[in-house]
């Protein structure tokens, strides 16, 4: 039984809107995930509120968002404020970690943030799937492949804020990926030309470890497509088997 | 030290009311402090100190309980000693290197990798590149919160397994081959996994159960690297031979460092850090490279801060990475250092860097900075072509003047990549290996000789 747990507790809702009040059950059970995550303790071990995370946070100087404040929450424990904070303050933390670095408590508030994005995700809080809808390609790209960046990514439709000088010499994609030195490099799709079996065996760990069941949480319509090449890519290599057995039985991987 | 004109009032620098100063001369304040100096290691506080665990001790006793197997840094890797943060030892492989590429970079800066592998030619080093790799999908992690620390443990020892096995596919001995990584994030990531791995039971058994599905585990047991090692690690160890072999004067060029978070931030215990390079202070891959090749390394007030890359914001959040980048960085190393190159050592780094200041222009903050990593710069001072090898086209900050200062004759350079492409074009590449050897499995791959497998 935690001190959060003896409180009363009044549903939570906030003064100025019609949103319907988070059940206290709700709460908990969003910070027992919290508390369980199998490096929660490694990332948090108390705090003086000496702000040094906040003095050096880049994400502090452009959002609402303070990295004292997320290791403050979580460490007395406000099921409020967690849950107020997983709505959108943890999506401005950009990872660096140099929070974690200047902790005198080597606590690691990004650490922290990463837990509370998982979590955010299982639970399908509403701010997950807005956050992550300009990250779908990325995520269809990653899940499928194990690159996260394919160079027909970048295209000047994509990141117009580039500039004109994307790449400063005009030729087709193809041809200037052709003339880098380096022959796994020679594709569009991927960052590097990607081995059959590698992606094969991506699958066997995204679906061992529920990375799948999260992707269909956050975007239903991807994971019906991620499962359509997993399904494809899979068959490929079970043909590519078949095909080249040897006398000894053995494959000529 | 207070020196005249310095605030003397005291409570004006915020010490308090009772705060007098000193006085001292430059030479008095010396002798006042230097014995701290002689007598204690500016690290001692830290290594004396049992509360900083070195994980690669557990690593060790888990072999020896039978539980996991190292991949050694061994003999045939060549192997030369750096010092980290604690002045602990740390075994960096020179050859026999098994390339760990960077999805960011050989999807947007490829002559990041090219540049690396080209040195090695020069250097006579041998090296695998090959297709049988994932990324470390830790940029999605970063960014979306899909994946998890099973998902990422799997993913590293999976790779970390195909770079043992991986020179099986050529004939020769498992163990040939040493990880190279090449990402900073992978680097950070793998290390911070390596250490969550070698702390918990319940991952191990977790990851074991997955490895063993992919046939990925050595005598039953998870195999875990002995040192995880970056590729600005490689090269800060070869910045001698490099410079030995300098063709380009740099001595004109004032150079800024953007050091990556995910490099020294994370796990900082097992970073570089070198008492002879910026006197220990701050780590010590890139900025002793550009020293030893004799650049102008120009300090600046925002070294430590990060580029505003987000792993989420670069793709979603843009106004942030760009806004962050030209403000924190690009602005203070131009206005400031009067920096005539940035030079980084990482992938979302170099991108963010490079491809977010023209659209300073929109707000009137006009800069245009060359941005390149420091081994494209290395590859230049030994005289790699900037556009077939250095691939410097892919750039969207104006390096030509940047070349001119070098004395590279850029335009001539590029007229002369504009003809290879049609070289390209009918078929005749250029590459730094064979290209058959990067398929090591599957559709492609042509098996050694009986005589040459189980070698």
């Amino acid at each position: 039984m935690t001190a959060h747990a003896k409180l009363p507790t009044p549903p939570i809702a906030d003064p100025v809107s019609d949103r319907a009040p988070v059940p206290q059950e709700a709460l908990e059970a969003i910070f027992d995930d919290i508390r369980k995550h199998p490096l929660y303790d490694h990332e948090i071990h108390g705090c003086l509120n000496c702000g040094i995370c906040t003095a050096t946070c880049p994400s502090a100087q452009y959002y609402d968002y303070s990295p004292r404040e997320i290791v403050q929450l979580l460490w007395t424990e406000n099921l409020e404020g967690i849950y107020d904070a997983m709505q959108e303050k943890i999506w401005a933390c950009a990872q660096c970690y140099t929070c974690a670095a200047r902790c005198p408590f080597e606590n690691s508030p990004g650490g922290l943030v990463m837990i509370l994005r998982e979590v955010a995700i299982k639970h399908e809080l509403p701010s997950v799937k807005e956050v992550l809808r300009p990250f779908s390609r990325v995520l269809l790209k990653v899940v499928t492949t194990g690159n996260q960046l394919a160079p027909n990514m970048i295209t000047r439709d994509a990141f117009p804020d580039w500039g004109p000088n994307v790449t400063k010499v005009d030729a087709p994609l193809m041809v200037l990926r052709k003339a880098i030195p380096m022959p796994t490099m020679h594709t569009l799709d991927t960052a590097w030309e990607v081995n059959l079996r590698t992606s094969v065996e991506l699958y066997t760990i995204w679906e061992a470890t529920g990375v799948l069941k999260q992707l269909a949480t956050v975007d239903a319509n991807l994971f019906d497509v991620v499962s359509d090449v997993m399904d494809e890519k899979r068959d490929e290599w079970e043909e590519w088997l078949e095909d080249n057995q040897d006398e000894d039985g053995d494959t000529d991987d | 030290m207070q020196t005249k004109g310095d605030g003397a009032g005291g409570a004006y620098n915020g010490f308090g009311a009772d705060w007098t100063p000193t006085n001292l001369t430059e030479t008095e304040a010396k002798r006042a402090t230097g014995w701290v100096e002689a007598r204690i290691d500016k690290r001692f506080l830290l290594t004396g100190k049992d509360r900083k665990e070195d994980v690669r001790d557990i690593m060790w006793q888990l072999e020896k309980d039978g539980e996991i197997v190292v991949h050694r840094v061994a003999d045939h890797h060549a192997p030369e000693l750096a010092k980290t943060l604690y002045g602990w030892d740390k075994k960096i492989p020179t050859t026999n290197l098994w390339h760990h590429k960077s999805c960011g970079q050989c999807g947007n800066i490829p002559g990041y990798p090219s540049s690396v592998l080209w040195i090695m030619n020069q250097l006579g080093l041998d090296y695998l590149d090959e297709t049988d790799q994932t990324s470390c999908t830790a940029w999605n992690y970063h960014g979306s919160g899909i994946g998890n620390v099973v998902s990422l443990a799997a993913v590293f020892l999976r790779n970390m397994h195909q770079a043992y096995v991986s020179a099986k596919a050529h004939g020769l001995p498992v163990g040939t081959y040493y990880p190279l990584i090449h990402c900073g994030t992978s680097f950070g990531n793998y290390k911070e996994i390596r250490g969550f791995l070698l702390h918990s039971a319940e991952l191990r058994a977790e990851v074991k159960k997955i490895l063993g599905k992919l046939g990925r585990l050595v005598d039953g047991k998870l195999l875990i690297p002995e040192e995880i090692v970056h590729y600005s690690e490689w090269l800060h160890m070869m910045r001698h031979r490099i410079a030995a072999r300098q063709t380009i004067d740099v001595s004109a060029v004032r150079a800024t460092v953007h050091p990556a978070c995910h490099v020294y931030k994370m796990v900082p215990e097992d970073v570089i850090y070198d008492d002879t390079v910026l006197n220990g202070d701050r780590v010590a891959v890139t900025t002793g490279l550009l020293q030893t090749l004799g650049a102008q390394v120009i300090d600046y007030s925002t070294w430590y801060d990060c580029c505003g890359f987000g792993f989420r914001h670069i793709i979603g959040e843009r106004e942030f990475t760009r806004s962050f980048a030209i403000d924190r960085k690009i602005k203070v190393a131009v206005e400031e250092a009067r920096s005539d190159v940035m030079i980084g050592h990482d992938t979302g780094c170099i991108t963010t860097l490079d491809k977010n200041q023209w659209i300073g222009r929109a707000v009137g903050k006009v800069y245009a900075l060359p941005v390149m990593a420091d081994c494209q710069f290395a590859a230049l001072t030994m005289g790699a072509h900037p556009y077939k090898l250095a691939q410097l086209h892919w750039h969207a900050s104006p390096f030509e003047e940047l070349l001119e200062k070098m004395g590279i004759d850029w335009e001539q350079a590029k007229a002369e990549f504009v003809a290879y492409l049609d070289e390209v074009k009918a078929g005749r590449i250029e590459t730094l290996y064979d290209p058959r050897r990067a398929i090591t499995s599957g559709p492609g791959y042509v098996k050694p000789p009986k005589t040459l497998q189980g070698a």
